[in-house]
Parts: structure tokens; sequence; C-alpha cells
């Protein structure tokens, strides 16, 4: 189910209704785990028993792990890793795996001819996977208690607002607030409205409406485009990716407020980083922090030496990269990103205490300059293969002489004109948070861009385009 | 070791607004906001009515029984066939496949490859449009209707079936006009050169029912704007842009093998239909002024039509070897809703001959 909608739509209000009008604090919670479920199995019923299946499995082996002697602990997390991403990389990396294997086969002379495995991808598989995983790590880790309910567990990693993409919630996070019912707030459900409604526009009139079909237009395009068309085609996919994701995101947090849940900001004014570090605490920042807190950190992290942990962040966003698709594109990317965190990393230690790096014209010269790498990632990420990735680079250089102008000038000035104006809103909010800006702001604007918002969104009709965090 | 029930202790700020009344105040100018545009839309000639999507389509094909009489191909069996005379006079009521724009290959491909499917195919045949090849768009239309309707879910299915109830009550839900997306390719903004604008799809002219009966409205079928309007789109989208320069000679080759391949392909699936018991005939509608000019010239019947024909060796009717059947079209492509139904009475006893073949 999309929450770009009139299904969601309805089953929301249904929920909704049903939830607050239940008295019992244990009916209000067995209703959302059932209503998680009609949510997801709604979009493929078979594989919600997928979902309730690894979800058991992980709550066994929790409170197996918290159970165990110190000497066996080990072994009952290690069961929970490998059943996980064995699921994981049955459905997502299987057909990845086997075509890599084949081709490693044939350079050392051996023909094979793998089968290809006809699967159907678990939707919102790499996020719940990871919200599930999170619940042993941190039982492993001391960092929480297991659970004795089930249900409350069920819920934690099926919740349906943070379900099929983000953020990733961890169990730690999630089951203190299955406790006790939420405590009275002030205005809980309006906010939680209007971040919904912030949600949907981002998606449905930014991402779908302004900006995909540029983007699709020039990374479908079969020839090499003329270097303009290039450009604004990255430029286009850098905001339709950021306000697809995090409109979802958005929806979610205000989705689950509605609900009396309380989610933290996945997003943070990314167009306003000034360096990769800067663009990774606010991007995605629920799967940076995952990567950070159980991967990097466990690795060593920056405590081992400046050389291991350049091996480190590059072993991270390698994970990331592969995270996010099965395809080596995705990789590159990933890689791309590790190979600019190094960089900037030497940079810093080399420009310790130079105070000019502090001052305005270099603060907004970093952030262009990040911007404009984060671009050339976004390359590999959206580009089919890399030969189409290829082309689009040797446009972008202007090193292919023949193209084509496929965007009009309306589509270009669209682009541009959102592209900067989200560059600077971001750029003035970069120090605070929504809330806060929004506090500032006078009620009559506060309603008439929320009106604005609604309008837009009835007027485009959004055909309910799947949001892209999806397929991840 | 911490409790899981007591290390959570984050709360999202809100805002210190006044919230209910924003929210009160932004339903209340959204809806009057609402009302405007639908009052706008009534003006500009709109009614409530469906859109012709994928989903529409799919339901349809779900119809499909084994023994079913299947109208399949572009929109001129969309527009020129009365679903209720066609009932009257064939025995049962034909489930409608046409598509906008389309190549009805994939349609009668899927068909053919139906095993439980040996019933009757009714096939409109647009030279240029059955010989689409795959990458081209009215190829694409078919194949994105077919995709529907193997792996629409259940959320899918309710949110269409909702979207229905608002269509049908509410004129400006017009996907093809009247959406933000389509409102801004109205912008006047100055042009690139080197850029060549595609061909836009002709405005809201029909209506469609829930079976998927179509009918041109009066204000297409008399002269005026917007007969003018349609009229004026049908050269542009008939005559494809050439291909780029620099397209690689190997794109060529491919077109024209995946062209060649079609005639084999069709009379395949003919036969698989027809070795089940089925039927399959082939219909050319009527069309006048400057497109059928064009397309005499383009696809002149000797052509594709005639090779279709023979490879296929499927029953066929012209409509200009009968006089009864050549209609003047008001916008040189559709009939009208009064002479669809007339002209379906004149059409079902050749069908009927047809189908005996």
């Amino acid at each position: 189910m999309l929450f770009n909608s009139l299904t969601f739509v309805v089953f929301f209000a249904l929920v909704m209704g049903g939830y607050w009008s239940l008295r019992s604090w244990s009916a209000r919670k067995n209703l959302l785990l059932v209503a998680s479920y009609i949510f997801y199995g709604a979009w493929n019923p078979p594989f919600a028993l997928l979902l309730f299946a690894t979800t058991t499995l992980d709550f066994w082996l929790g409170a197996r792990i918290a159970a165990a002697p110190a000497s066996s602990r080990k072994v009952w997390l290690v069961a929970s890793i490998t059943a996980n991403l064995s699921m994981l990389g049955f459905f997502k990396y299987g057909n990845f795996l086997l075509e890599n294997t084949q081709w490693l086969l044939a350079r050392v002379g051996v023909g094979y001819q793998p089968p290809h495995l006809d699967l159907f991808l678990p939707i919102g598989i790499s996020f719940y996977t990871f919200h599930s995983l999170s619940y042993t790590l941190d039982v492993y880790r001391g960092a929480t208690a297991p659970t004795r309910s089930l249900r409350d567990f069920l819920l934690a990693v099926s919740f349906f607002p943070q379900l099929v993409a983000g953020p990733i919630v961890r169990a730690a996070d999630f089951l203190p607030q299955c406790a006790h019912p939420p405590a009275p707030l002030k205005n809980r459900l309006q906010w939680g409205l209007f971040l919904m409604s912030l949600g949907m526009f981002q998606k449905i009139v930014l991402a779908d409406t302004l900006l995909a079909p540029v983007s699709d237009a020039v990374f479908g395009n079969p020839g090499p485009v003329f270097q303009l068309d290039a450009w604004i085609g990255v430029m286009a996919f850098s905001g339709q990716i950021f306000f697809d994701f995090s409109g979802y995101s958005t929806c979610a947090i205000g989705a689950a407020l509605c609900l009396g849940f309380h989610l933290k900001d996945n997003f943070l004014f990314p167009f306003a980083a000034v360096g990769f570090s800067d663009f990774w605490r606010r991007w995605h920042i629920s799967l940076s922090t995952f990567l950070r807190d159980y991967l990097y950190i466990p690795l060593g992290g920056n405590r081992v030496g400046a050389g291991r942990a350049a091996v480190n962040l590059i072993i991270v966003m390698f994970i990331g990269g592969l995270w996010h698709g099965a395809a080596w594109t995705f990789v590159v990317w990933g890689l791309l990103h590790g190979l600019c965190l190094v960089v900037e990393h030497f940079l810093r230690i080399v420009t310790k205490n130079a105070d000019w790096k502090e001052t305005l014209p270099v603060q907004l010269g970093l952030c262009l300059v990040t911007y404009f790498f984060v671009c050339i990632t976004w390359v590999f990420f959206r580009a089919p293969n890399f030969p189409s990735a290829a082309m689009m680079l040797g446009a972008m250089a202007g090193k292919i002489p023949v193209g084509e102008a496929i965007l009009s000038g309306r589509e270009i000035l669209q682009v541009v004109s959102v592209i900067v104006l989200l560059w600077l809103a971001q750029w003035r909010l970069r120090h605070t948070s929504l809330e806060a800006a929004i506090a500032r702001k006078p009620v009559w604007l506060v309603g008439a861009a929320w009106t604005l918002m609604l309008s837009a969104i009835i007027l485009t009709q959004g055909s309910g385009n799947a949001f892209i965090y999806f397929q991840f | 070791m911490p409790s899981s029930t007591s290390n959570f202790d984050f709360q999202r700020p809100i805002p210190a607004l006044p919230w209910r009344g924003l929210l009160l105040s932004a339903l209340l100018l959204t809806t009057l906001a609402a009302v405007a545009w639908e009052l706008r839309a009534r003006a500009l000639g709109y009614a409530p009515d469906l859109n012709d999507t994928s989903d529409l389509w799919a339901d349809r094909r779900e119809a499909v029984q084994p023994d079913s009489v299947v109208l399949v191909g572009d929109s001129r069996m969309l527009f020129d066939m009365d679903l209720g005379v066609l009932e009257q006079g064939l025995g049962r009521r034909p489930v409608q496949l046409a598509l906008v724009g389309s190549c009805a290959y994939p349609i009668l491909e899927n068909l053919a490859n139906d095993e439980s499917f040996h019933g009757t195919v009714i096939a409109s045949l647009v030279p240029a449009m059955w010989l689409a090849p795959p990458p081209a768009p009215p190829y694409k239309n078919s194949v994105r209707a077919l995709k529907r309707y193997h792996e629409r879910t259940v959320a899918q299915r309710a949110g269409h079936h909702l979207g229905m109830l608002l269509e049908e009550h509410i004129a400006f839900m017009k996907q093809d006009d009247l959406t933000l997306e389509q409102l801004l390719k109205d912008v006047n903004v100055p042009s690139r050169a080197l850029y060549h604008a595609p061909p836009r799809l002709p405005p809201y002219f029909a209506t469609i029912e829930r079976d998927r009966q179509t009918r041109m409205i009066p204000a297409a079928a008399r002269p005026g704007p917007l007969q003018d309007r349609v009229k004026n789109g049908w050269i542009p989208l008939f005559t494809p842009p050439p291909m780029p320069a620099h397209t690689p000679k190997f794109v060529f080759e491919q077109i024209a093998q995946a062209t060649e391949a079609r005639f084999g392909q069709t009379a395949a699936a003919v036969q698989k239909i027809r070795a089940r018991g089925g039927h399959v005939v082939f219909v050319r509608f009527p069309h006048s002024g400057a497109l059928k000019e064009l397309e005499d010239k383009a696809t002149p019947r000797d052509g594709i039509w005639a090779r279709l024909m023979q490879e296929t060796g499927a029953p066929n009717i012209y409509y200009s070897d009968y006089p009864e059947l050549i209609y003047d079209c008001p916008e040189w492509s559709h009939l009208s809703a009064p002479d669809a139904t007339e002209f379906s009475q004149r059409l079902v006893p050749h069908l009927k001959t047809a189908l005996t073949k």
C-alpha cells in the first residue's frame, strides 16, 4: 500500500478511528499489528508470512542471546545475522551472485550456466531486515533488554508507517514506546497531519510531477544528450530522490505521531551539507547511524589509525552501496562516497586549525563543491548500467560531440527553480530544525502553505507512483 | 543491562502554533479551492467521467471468459463500437480491450497464449500502429496495460475502485488533461533551439464507462474549436519524428527486424486461437480528411494490410469495400456517438459472415 494512494487515506482513517476509540492499550497495539500486516499483505500476502517468520525467529534468538552464558552468546547472534542476511541475500542478491559467479568462472575458462531465479523481491525487505536485526544486535551489546512480548516485537518490526521504506527504526527505540499508552500531547494529531501533508507534497508534487519526468527523460534517453540536458537531468534526479525519500520519511514520522509514536528525523537539510561527512549526518540518518554503530565502530572506527580508518570507511560505504541494490553501479556509488569521505578526512587533518575554513564564502563554496560531487555519484545510482553512466558523465563533461536537446525551456526552468529554491531554503535552515523554523513563521503563512500543499496534491491527482526506496 | 522499556525518552517537538484553527482553515480553504476548480473544469466542457487507466483495462481483461467476444485494437475500435448493438447482433456482450494509441499485437498475443481462450477476437488494424516495434509508445501502451493486469495488488485494486467513485462525480479528475503536470505543459516559456516538442495527445473529447464503452462528446462531433484541436493533433501524431542523426546503424536494423517479425508473430497468434476453435477477424475502420490521405500514402492497403491478411489467412473487413460502412469522421479519425451506433449495426452482418469463414 502506498502513502500516496486513496487506499491509504481510507485505511489510515479507519485505523485512526479504531485506534483512538479503543480504551485498552493492549487492544490498540493488537489493532496496529493487524493493520500493519494488512498494510504489508495488501501488496503480496505470502510475504507477510515471511515477515512474520523472520521476526519471530529474531524474537526467539534475542531471548536465547540474553539467556545464554557469555561464552555462547555470540553463537546465537551469528545465527540471527546469518538468518537475516541469508534471507536478504537470497531474495535480493541471489541472481546478482549467480551472474557474477558465472562471470568469474568464465574468466578461468569454466563454462557455467546458472539458473535464473525468478524471484519477487519482498517490498521493503532491506528495511525490515535491519529493523529486526537491530534488536538481536542491541540485546547482544547489552544496549537493550529482550522484550517478553512477541506482539510488541512484531509491532516494532512491522509498524506500518516505517515498515517498507524507513526510517530504519531500531527496536530499542520503539519497544519502550510500547510499554505505556502515549501520554496526552497537545496538537499531536494536527502536527502529525501537517507532516503527512508535507511529505505527500514532497512526493507527489515536487518529486513525481516537477522533477521525475525530467530525470526519467534524460536517463531514459537511448542516445547521448547535450551537456545542459545532462546536468539538468542529474540535478532533477538529486531533487527527485531527496523529495521522494524525505517525503516518505516525513509521512512516516507524521503518521506515527498521529498514533502517538515518536520517530527520529531521517533527513536534516542535506543540500546544505558542507563535506561528505556532513552529508551523511543529514542524509538517510537512520541508515548512516545504523552502519556506524553496527559496522564502522565494531571494525575499529577511527580509533585504529588513519590508514585503517580509511579502509573501514570504504568497507562501510561498500556495504551501504550494496544495501541499496544488487548491481555494481550501486557499489560504485557507495565506493565513490567512501572515497570522498576518505579524501575529506585527510583534508581535515591537513587543514586542521585553519580559521579560513569557517568563513561564509568558503563554507558556501564547500557546500557547492559537495553538491557537485554528490551529483556525480548520483549518476551511478540512477543509470541502469555502466555504459549509460559513462555516456551521461561524458555528456556532463562536454566530451560527447553529438547529442540531443531533449528538454524544453519550460522543463529546464522548472528544475532550476526547484533546485535553487530547495538549496536556498536548506542553507537558511541548516543549523535549525523544521519544527523550530515553523514555530518562527506567522500563523497566516503556515496556514497558507498548508492550504497550498493540499490544493497542489489534489490538483496533481497522483497516479500512485511507487517510492524509489521501495525497491531497496 | 538497561531495560528495554525505559531507555527511550525522545519526543518530537511540536511548534507552538494554534494547530486546530490552522487545520480547520486549511481544510476549508482547500475545499473552496477544489470547488472553484471543479466549476472551472465544468465551464471548460469537462464532465464527471472515468479515466481510461490500465486498471480499468485490467478489469475488462479479467472479465474475459474462455468463449468471450473480445475487441482489441486502437482508439477507432474504442470509439466506433457500440457494445449494446454488438451484444444484440452477436448474441453476447463483447469485452472492450482496445487501447488509445496502441499496437494491439501484445494483447492478441496474450489472448493467443491463454490456453483457456477459444472465443472470438475482433481486431482493429491501423497498419503503422500494428507494426510498432517494442520501444515505440504504441507497443509500450499495450505492454503497460498487460503488466498491470498481471501484477496489480489488492491495494491497487482497492485504490482503483475508490478512484472510480470519485471520477464519476468530479469533473476535474482528468489524468490526461487537468493534472498539474499537464497544465504545466501549457505554460508558455520560450523554447530552445534544436528542441523538438513531442506531439501532444488530443484533449478530452470522449466519455468512457466502466465496461469501457467510449463515446465522442457532442462538442467534438460538431465543427468548433475542440474539433479543430483534436483534428490538428492527428497529423503530428501519425508522423513520427526522425531518428536522431547519431543513432547507430544497428538500431535501425533492430527496428526493421522487429517490424518484419511482426507478420509471422501475428500469423502465429491467429493460428493458435483458431487451432483451439476460436476466431479472429481484422477490421479497418473509417477515417477521413487529411488523415486518410496521410495513411493511404504512408501505409497503402496493398502493403502492410494485404500482407498481414495473406499471412494470417484471417477473415477481414475493409470499410471502404462496403458503401454502407463509409462514414465521414468529424475529427478525421473517429465516429461521433450516433454514427458509432449506426456503424455498429451495419457492421454486425459483415462480422457474422466473417465468423462463418
